[in-house]
C-alpha cells in the first residue's frame, strides 16, 4: 500500500507570513489614517526647504532666513507673508531676458502702492537668489557680490537677492536649470514650482491665483 | 516629578509590558507564567522549547509595536512642520529626535527608521513564527542563522542611532525601547540557536528522523518519494 508523504513545512512558511502581514497591515493602516505628514521638497504641496543666507536689500548685506517667513498654523484669512524665489544666474541668457519682466512684477506686487491690492494682513516678498551654473574660471562668465549688486541694480528691481553661489542650496533644493521660480504660501507650503509646473502656467499666473485680493 | 521617572511616558506601557512577559517568558519565571488557562490554549507552553519561542514572539511584538508607535510620531512631527519646531523637553526628549530632520531617515534610502524597525521586527516574527510551527523542519537551523546575523547586523544600526541621539543631545524612550527589544531579540536567537538541537529541542519528533527527511529532500531536489508501508517495516 502506497502512503501519502505529508509535510506542513511550507505551510508552516506562509501561515507564518499571513500572520506577520496582517500584523504590518494593521498597523500601517493605522498609522495611514491617523496621520497626514507633509514631507519637505520641491514640490508643490511639499514643505519648503531651509533657505537662509545673505541678501542684498539696496542697501547693505544683511542675514536672511526664509523661516521668519512662515508660520506653520497659518490659516487662509490669517495675516501672513507669500515668498515667491526665484533661482538665477547673473550670467545665464534666460535669467537676463526674463529681468525686466520681473522688474514690472515687482512693481505689480511689492512697494508702498502695489498696483495689485491684497488684504492689509497680507503681504508679499520676492526673493531672487543667485547661484552659478558656470565656475569662475569659464571664459565670459563672472561671480561674485559686485556681480549681483550690478545685476540688480541694472534692471531696476526692487527686491532682495540673495547670495548662493556657492551652491549650497543642492543640497536641500538639488540641482536645477535657471530661471526656476517658486511660490511658497505663509504656512511653507509651496504652491507653485517650475520645474512641475504645466506648459505655459508662470509663477505670475499663480500668484493672481493664489493670493487674495484687497477690497 | 519624582527624580528618574522625567523620562517615562506613560504611552510606553504597552510596549513595555508586552517586553516584560516576553522576557519573562524566556527566564525560568515562564514556567510559573504559563498559567493553566494558557496551556490548555497553547499546548506548546508545556515545554521550554514552546515558552521560548513565546517570549521571543512577544519580544519581536513589543518591538514592532514601539517601531510603529515611532513611526506615527515622525509621521505627526512632519505633521507639525517637519525637523524645524522646538520642544521643551529634558534630556529625554523624542520629537526632538524623531522629529530631527537630519537623522530621522535611513540614510540612502531616506526611509523612517520607525518603517525598518518594523520591518526587521515584523521579518523577526515570520522567522520565529516558522520554526515554532515546525521545529524539525529542514530550514529551521537556516532560519535561526538568518535571524542571528541580522540581529548582529541590527547591533550596528543601534550603534549608529544612539550616535545620532549624542549628536542631537537628546534621548528618545520609544527608540530605546525598541532598540533594547532588538537586543534581547538577538540574544534571543543566540539562546535558540544554542538550544537546537538539544533534547529540549527534539521534542516533536527524533532528530535523526528529521535529519534523515532533510538529507533525502536535498538529495532529490525536495521530492520524497512515497513509501509503501511494507518497506518501512
Amino acid at each position: 500500500m502506497i502512503r501519502r508523504n505529508i509535510s506542513d513545512e511550507a505551510g508552516a512558511r506562509s501561515d507564518g507570513l499571513m500572520i506577520v502581514s496582517v500584523i504590518f497591515i494593521a498597523a500601517f493602516t493605522y498609522i495611514a489614517f491617523t496621520t497626514n505628514p507633509v514631507y519637505t521638497g520641491i514640490g508643490v504641496g511639499d514643505r519648503v526647504p531651509e533657505l537662509e543666507g545673505k541678501i542684498y536689500d539696496g542697501t547693505s548685506w544683511t542675514d536672511f532666513d526664509l523661516k521668519e517667513n512662515i508660520d506653520q498654523n497659518w490659516k487662509e484669512g490669517d495675516a501672513g507673508t507669500w515668498t515667491m524665489i526665484e533661482f538665477m544666474d547673473t550670467n545665464c541668457g534666460a535669467c537676463v531676458q526674463a529681468a525686466p519682466d520681473v522688474a514690472d512684477m515687482g512693481n505689480m506686487w511689492l512697494g508702498d502702492n502695489p498696483q495689485r491690492t491684497t488684504p492689509e494682513n497680507v503681504t508679499v516678498e520676492f526673493l531672487a537668489v543667485s547661484i552659478s551654473l558656470w565656475t569662475e574660471d569659464t571664459a565670459g562668465k563672472s561671480y561674485g557680490k559686485d556681480e549681483i549688486v550690478e545685476f540688480r541694480s541694472e534692471y531696476g528691481h526692487n527686491f532682495a537677492y540673495m547670495d548662493m553661489q556657492d551652491n549650497s542650496h543642492q543640497d536641500d533644493w538639488g540641482g536645477f536649470g535657471t530661471p526656476t521660480y517658486f511660490l511658497v504660501s505663509p504656512n511653507g507650503i509651496i504652491q507653485y514650482a517650475t520645474p512641475e509646473a504645466e506648459y505655459g502656467y508662470t509663477v505670475w499666473d499663480a500668484m493672481q491665483e493664489n493670493i487674495p485680493r484687497g477690497d | 516629578m519624582v527624580a528618574g521617572l522625567e523620562c517615562f511616558d506613560n504611552t510606553l506601557l504597552p510596549h513595555l509590558a508586552i517586553f516584560a512577559i516576553g522576557v519573562a517568558m524566556f527566564s525560568p519565571l515562564g514556567e510559573s507564567l504559563a498559567i493553566p488557562a494558557l496551556r490548555k490554549k497553547w499546548a506548546s507552553l508545556e515545554t521550554k522549547l514552546g515558552r521560548s519561542f513565546a517570549g521571543m514572539l512577544l519580544i519581536c511584538l513589543s518591538g514592532f509595536t514601539v517601531s510603529a508607535h515611532t513611526l506615527w510620531m515622525h509621521n505627526k512631527a512632519q505633521e507639525m512642520g517637519g525637523g524645524s519646531f522646538c520642544t521643551a523637553g529634558s534630556v529625554c526628549d523624542c520629537a526632538s529626535v524623531i522629529g530631527n530632520a537630519d537623522w530621522n531617515t535611513v540614510p540612502v534610502l531616506g526611509l523612517p527608521w520607525g518603517l525598518l524597525g518594523m520591518l526587521a521586527f515584523a521579518m523577526f516574527m515570520w522567522l520565529i513564527i516558522t520554526i515554532a510551527k515546525e521545529p524539525t523542519a529542514s530550514w529551521v537551523l537556516n532560519n535561526l542563522k538568518i535571524g542571528t546575523n541580522f540581529g548582529v547586523l541590527g547591533m550596528g544600526v543601534i550603534l549608529y542611532l544612539m550616535y545620532a541621539e549624542y549628536d542631537i543631545g537628546k534621548i528618545c524612550q520609544f527608540c530605546t525601547t525598541a532598540h533594547v527589544a532588538h537586543v534581547a531579540a538577538t540574544v534571543g536567537f543566540f539562546r535558540l540557536s544554542k538550544l537546537y538541537g538539544t533534547s529540549d529541542w527534539a521534542t516533536g519528533g527524533s532528530e535523526s528522523t528529521v535529519t534523515q527527511t532533510s538529507k533525502e529532500r536535498r538529495k532529490r531536489g525536495g521530492y520524497v518519494a512515497p513509501t509503501q508501508i511494507s518497506e518501512e517495516e
